[in-house]
This record gives structure tokens, sequence and C-alpha cells, in this order.
């Protein structure tokens, strides 16, 4: 996961070393929330020996609620650099969008050139026909009548 | 206990010898201490009292059991016995230790915890296999409840972000950067300023509206929300014929009035995502036409304060100006707030009816048409955005539409440029309207519109077109080749009028000039050119058109060979006898009969000083006879009985 890359132009050092810093913490959290998730899950099916006091039973009970909590945090946790991860992706795809924006905008272009052809067409066609209604008008029996 | 008492003596507390010794010696029993003497009151106890009650007790319990149906036995009631006793039996020692203990002769030196059994063991095993098994199963519902969650996060995340991406190919999706964001999906905004304005940029600040916050709604989904009456449009209209206050149907573009998002929870359960991203799209797209309306309007309000032309303020306050375009129309543009849409389909309806029908306004008996508010308007923006919001490079060559965006002292603003060309539309109807009127009542003549695609030109041309029986006629008479082609050239005249702004150029062949007099040439006819105002059109047009058919009449009769002469509106025929018989055109542009009538005058050498001094209408004089409003046919007839008239001057 690097910024700017594919870009034309390509990214200053300032920029890698920052995406270079984010990769790394990025990989320190996934691995931290993955060895929690691991670890706690190990502890959990470690507990399930039934022990003989009951009052350490009581205690165990408390240490599993607490394993599941802390699992249930780090996958919380995973699925926050996941959101992140996915707004990195929307945000820094500047290639993708840039040629996007371009291919909108050549749309659009062609589009208004289009219209604008179109509009010239119109034109040219009422013109034409207004022309012709003048000259049928003009040359009509109901207006050679009217003015006789 | 039974009612019989037992008595247990005790010896008497008196030393009693034991044994004597062989020397006399007397051994008494040593003297127990006190411990021991409480010990041994302990064992003088006797419980078998409480033995044998316990086992008539059990026995009568059994023999109520045997005794009961099977069906009335609790399942736990055994259990529930033993914890009876057992607790019975408990109460008994402690009371007893405490009671030995208060007394202070005995104290609990130790106890031992019994070994338990075999089935007490496995018993408690499984209560603890129970409770373990208990607490896994509350773990387990706790990690499904918790994954249910994760999942809907996840959905709702991928409705979001899937929503947004699409957004994001027609919109600039910016990320706030919050440090102590609680979650992922806050801080969006929508960008929807456009800083490639060329000119605009350094002039216009950012609006209010430039900057959209992304929020969610209930469902997760991504959602805007806007205040209400937050988006404005342009409202356009000429003073006296349309309200300058917003009325229920606007002349707008596109009233759709966007107010809030409507929210998730009133019937969009059907909605599908894709539909939601459209209305989004539509709204943002609103968001950014109120803006370029802000835009056009604050530009507007600049321009108004610098002197240019065709810019004439009389009006002006928060978000109105009010503009005076000459000859007595003003106009106003306003920034109105976008109703809800709940007139959109009127609105459109009416914008389709005003755009074929224009509005008329009666003023004096006179009528003259107001163009379009909705085409005003389009073009308002149309001009601001090809000349303000283009760049330079990209900008099109549109020589009738394009202004200067620079107030020059010559060159009009865009403002000013705008106002010319209403007050040129305004001009143009009412010089179209008076064309109209001229021609309707000369029936050789043929109006022509030439559109100019410039919107402060306007061109006309009035064809005077001879009868094709008249052009059939000479085809057939035996002329040589070259005066048929002459006269086929001939067949019609043409006066070409031309509106620049609100100037009136009339340019046409006509009377004769000063340079003409001079020219040998049979064809005398020059183009003419000059301005005149409103006021004087019909007039200028109907003695135009006279002078060509004079010239016309001229043409003819020199091809039939007769010598004639030619004045303005004057042909004028030498009979044999000397006399001349003139053919003289009479215009009058209040005759509704028609705009140009015929005289025949009689003139006489000796009676010509004698005849100025008669009046000239007296229709019924021996030297002038009114012929009224003829037609090319009856003119041209009346030439031909005129040239037999001039037998004698014919040239072959």
């Amino acid at each position: 996961m690097n910024k700017g890359t594919g870009v034309g132009i390509g990214p200053t050092a300032a920029a890698a070393a920052a995406a270079a810093q984010k990769q790394k913490t990025m990989m320190h959290r996934v691995d931290t929330d993955i060895a929690s998730i691991v670890d706690n899950f190990t502890q959990l099916v470690n507990v399930a020996r039934v022990n003989d006091p009951p009052v350490r039973n009581s205690q165990e009970t408390f240490m599993m609620e607490m394993r599941a909590a802390r699992m249930v945090q780090a996958a919380d946790s995973l699925l926050k650099l996941v959101s992140e991860l996915k707004q990195t992706a929307i945000f820094s795809g500047f290639a993708s969008l840039n040629d996007h924006v371009e291919h909108r905008t050549n749309e659009f272009n062609q589009q208004a050139e289009k219209t604008d052809r179109m509009l010239a067409r119109i034109g040219d066609e009422a013109a034409a026909s207004l022309k012709e209604f003048e000259s049928h008008y003009y040359s009509s029996a109901q207006r050679t009548a009217e003015t006789e | 206990m039974d009612g019989n008492l037992e008595i247990s003596l005790d010896k008497l507390p008196v030393k009693r010898l034991d044994a004597i010794e062989e020397n006399g010696a007397e051994r008494y029993p040593p003297d127990s201490s006190y411990d021991e003497k409480r010990v041994s009151l302990i064992r003088r106890i006797d419980f078998a009292w409480a033995v044998e009650d316990d086992e008539e007790r059990e026995r009568k319990k059994k023999q109520k059991k045997s005794s009961k149906d099977a069906s009335l036995t609790w399942q736990w009631q055994s259990m529930v016995e033993n914890l009876q006793l057992a607790h019975q039996e408990l109460s008994v020692i402690i009371d007893l230790i405490n009671t030995v203990e208060a007394n202070d002769a005995v104290t609990v030196a130790g106890m031992t915890r019994p070994k338990p059994l075999p089935n007490e063991v496995l018993s408690d095993l499984a209560v603890c296999a129970a409770t373990k098994l208990q607490c896994y199963r509350q773990l387990g519902k706790y990690f499904k409840q918790s994954a249910k969650g994760f999942e809907e996060q996840i959905a709702r995340e991928a409705r979001f972000y899937g929503a947004l991406i699409r957004l994001q190919q027609n919109w600039k999706v910016k990320r706030q950067r919050v440090a102590a964001a609680a979650s992922s999906n806050e801080g969006f905004t929508i960008d929807l300023f456009d800083n490639s304005l060329y000119d605009l940029a350094a002039m216009c600040r950012p609006s209010s509206l430039s900057t959209i916050r992304v929020e969610h709604d209930s469902a997760g989904m991504l959602a805007i929300n806007l205040p209400p009456n937050s988006c404005r449009s342009l409202h356009f209209g000429f003073l006296g014929v349309h309200s300058a206050d917003i009325p229920k149907n606007m002349s707008k573009i596109k009233t759709r009035g966007s107010v809030e998002q409507r929210p998730r929870e009133s019937e969009k359960e059907s909605v599908s995502d894709d539909d939601y991203v459209k209305e989004t799209h539509s709204l943002l797209r609103e968001v950014h036409q109120s803006i370029f309306n802000d835009q056009v309007f604050e530009m507007l309000n600049r321009e108004a304060f610098n002197q240019s032309v065709g810019v004439n303020v009389t009006g002006i306050r928060e978000n109105y100006l009010q503009l005076s375009i000459g000859q007595g129309n003003t106009l106003f543009i306003s920034l109105v707030p976008s109703n809800k849409g709940d007139s959109q389909d009127s609105g459109d309806t009416q914008n389709i009816e005003s755009a074929i029908v224009p509005s008329h306004s009666f003023v004096t008996g006179k009528k003259w048409v107001f163009p379009n508010r909705t085409s005003c308007e389009i073009y308002l923006q149309q001009i601001v955005h090809e000349n303000a919001f283009v760049k330079e490079k990209d900008k099109p060559n549109l020589s009738g539409t394009q202004a200067s965006a620079q107030s020059g002292k010559d060159e009009p603003s865009l403002l000013g440029h705008f106002c010319l060309s209403l007050a040129h539309r305004i001009f143009s109807s009412r010089v179209l309207t008076e064309l109209e009127n001229v021609v309707c009542r000369v029936p050789y003549l043929h109006l022509m519109t030439h559109p100019t695609w410039h919107s402060r030109t306007s061109s006309w041309t009035i064809f005077m077109k001879v009868p094709q029986s008249i052009l059939h006629a000479e085809s057939r008479s035996p002329k040589s080749d070259l005066q048929n082609m002459k006269n086929s050239i001939k067949s019609q005249f043409c006066t070409k009028v031309v509106v620049n702004d609100d100037r009136i150029n009339v340019e046409g062949e006509g009377a004769p000039n000063v340079v003409g007099l001079f020219k040998s040439s049979e064809n005398v006819c020059s183009v003419n050119k000059y301005e005149c105002d409103l006021a004087d059109l019909p007039v200028i047009i109907l003695l135009q058109v006279a002078s060509q058919v004079i010239c016309w009449l001229h043409e003819e009769a020199l091809t039939v060979g007769i010598k004639t002469n030619r004045d303005f509106l004057c042909l004028t025929f030498e009979l044999e006898q000397g006399e001349n018989v003139s053919l003289v055109a009479h215009v009058n542009p209040g005759d509704i009969k028609g705009g140009i009538s015929w005289w025949l005058v009689m003139e006489d050498g000796f009676a010509e000083d004698w005849k100025l001094q008669m009046d000239m209408h007296d229709g019924a004089s021996d030297y002038r006879k009114f012929l009224g409003h003829l037609t090319l046919d009856v003119l041209y007839s009346t030439l031909m009985d005129l040239v037999s008239m001039c037998g004698g001057s014919r040239n072959h």
C-alpha cells in the first residue's frame, strides 16, 4: 500500500516515508490484534478444565469473560483498521480518479459539442422552416384573398 | 424424648483411697484437671435419645411414603430431607461447641473434614462441569451477538462507502482527519466550489453551501442534510409584465427545491441504494446550480456598480436588482429561495407553456412582445458561464453572444450586453410588427426573416416580386434572349432592413440618386442605405417599395421601347399629342386598405401652373384621376395601356 503509486509524477520522499510509516503502523496493529485474539482464545480453551475447588471455577469464569471481551475488542479494532484501509483506497487512488475525471470531462465536452451542434442544426432547420412558411404564406391564395 | 426420666448417679466428690502400698503409703487417684473434668462431663452426655428419635422419625416417614402414591413424591424430597437432617445435626454440633466454648470448659482442638464419598465427589464435579458449561454457553452467546453486530457494521460500512465511491465519481469528496473520531465513517465533506473559475474566483467568496457535510442516517447510509431554503435560483422578469414577488409557479429552471434529504424512515424501505444515490446526485446538482446562481447574481451586482454601456440601475436591494433598458422597459433580476418540489410539475408545465406563448403587454393600443422569461434566464446564465467560467484558452469564438467580461469604456460589460440584447429583442419585435403591418396591406410584398444568430442584430428582407403571369407574358413576347435575361433578373426587388441594437438601417433599390442621374445606363436604380427610426419606418418602406415599382414600370416601358421619364414616385409618359401622362404613387402608412395608392395625372404645358393651385385631393379633376390601390398586374396593364397611347414614341 503505497500512496501515489502509479501516478505519473512519483511521490516525494516525505510522502513515501509517511506512507511506509503508516504501513508499518498498520501492520503492527494487525499483528497485535491477531495475537490478542489468538492468545485470548487459547486461554479460553485452556481454562476448560474443571477444577475441584468451586472458588477457582468462579475465578476462571470471570477470567473467561474478560478474555472474551478482549477478543471482541481486538476484532473491533481490526474492523476499524479495515475501514481505514477502505478510506485510504477511496481517497488515495488518484490515478484511477484522475482517469475517471478525464474520461467524464471528455464525455461532457463531447456532449456539450453535440448539444451545440444539435442547437445549430435546430436553428438552421428553424430558419429554413421559417423561410418556407413565410414563402408559402405570402404565396398562398388565402393571403391573396385577404389582401384583395 | 419419652416421659421416662433416667437418673444417673455420680460419685461423691470425695477422695477415695485407691490403694495402700506395703509401706503403708496411701495412693489416691490423681486429681483430674479442669479440662479432664469437662471432657468427662461431655462424654457423659447421652445422645441415644436423639438417635432413637431420628430413627423413629425415619421409620415413620418411610411408612408415610409407602402409603402415599408414587405420583405425589417429589424427586428432590429425599435431598431436602437429607439436607434438613444435616442442618439439624450441624445445628446441634454448633450449639454444643458454642456452649462448650462459652463455658470455657472445652475448646475445639480441630476439625477434620470428613472424607467425601465417591458420589459426593462426582456430584461436586458434575456441578462444576455444569457451571463451566453454562459459562461457555454464555460466552458463545456473547460471541454470536458481537459477530452479528460486526456484520451489521460491515454491511452499513459497505453501503456507506459504496455510495460514497459512487458519489466520488462525480463530486469532490474530501476527508476531514478528526483526531478522536469515534467511528471511522465520520469526517467526509463534498466540496462543490469550482476553483477553476476563470475570472470569478478572485471576486466571489465561497458560498456557504460550497462544503456539504456527509452524515449518516439511522440505517447507516450516507445522508446529506441541508438547511431549509438554502438553495436559491435566479428569478427574472419585466416590471409591469411579470410580478417581482415570488410567484407560485416561478419561471425558473429546475425548481426541485432541496430543503432536506428525506429521512430514511419514511417509506424508504423499498428504495434501493441506486435510487438513493441518484437522488443524492440530483440534490448535489441542485446545490451546485444554486451556487452558480449565487455567483451569477454576485457578478451582476458587481457589474451594476461599474458604469458600462447599457447598464442603468434603477433599484437595488438585497438579492434584487432592477435595471432600465430603455423605451420605458424595466427588468428585474432577483435571487429567491427554491421552493420545495410541490410545485415542480406545474412549474415545469408553466415553463413549457411560457416557452411557446410569449407574454404580451398592451400599452396605449400598441402591442409589443416581451422576450420569454425562461429564454432570458438561460441566456443570462449562458453568457456568464461562457465569459466568466470558461478559461481563456477554451473560450469559443462566439461573436454573436460573446461579450467582454471586463467593462471597458466602449464595450459593454456582460450585464450591459445582456440589457442591450433584451432591449434589442423588444425593439426588434416592434420593428417586426411594423413591417408585418406594412406587408399585410400590400399584396405584392413578401417578408422574409433572416436569422442572424446575433443577440443584438436582426434582419429582414421585403421582396417585391413580379407576378408570374407578367413574367410568362414577357417570355412569350418576341424579344431577344438578352432582354429576356434582363427581365428574369429583375423579377423581384429587395429592401433589406437591419436592426443593430436600436438603430434601423434600410437598404434597397429605390429612388435614383444624384449619381444615377448622370449615368447614361438604362439601369438607374441604385442601392440606397439610410437609417431611420421606428416611427418613420413604415413610410420609408412604402416609399422604397413605391420607388421600386416605379423603377420596374420604367424598365418594362423601356423593354417595349417606350421612353419614359422617371422621377422619385412618378413615371411620366409622353403622348403623341405632346401631352404628358404621369403615373404617380401616393404613400400613406395610415391607409388600412393599402399603403400605396396610385394616381394618374395628365400634364399639359399651359395648364400646369393653374393645376398646381387646385386641391390635390379632388379625385374628380380632369387632370388627375385616382386609380386606387393597384396590384402589379393592374399596374402592368395600365402601363401597357399607356404604352399603346405612346405609339409614336416607341423605339424598336
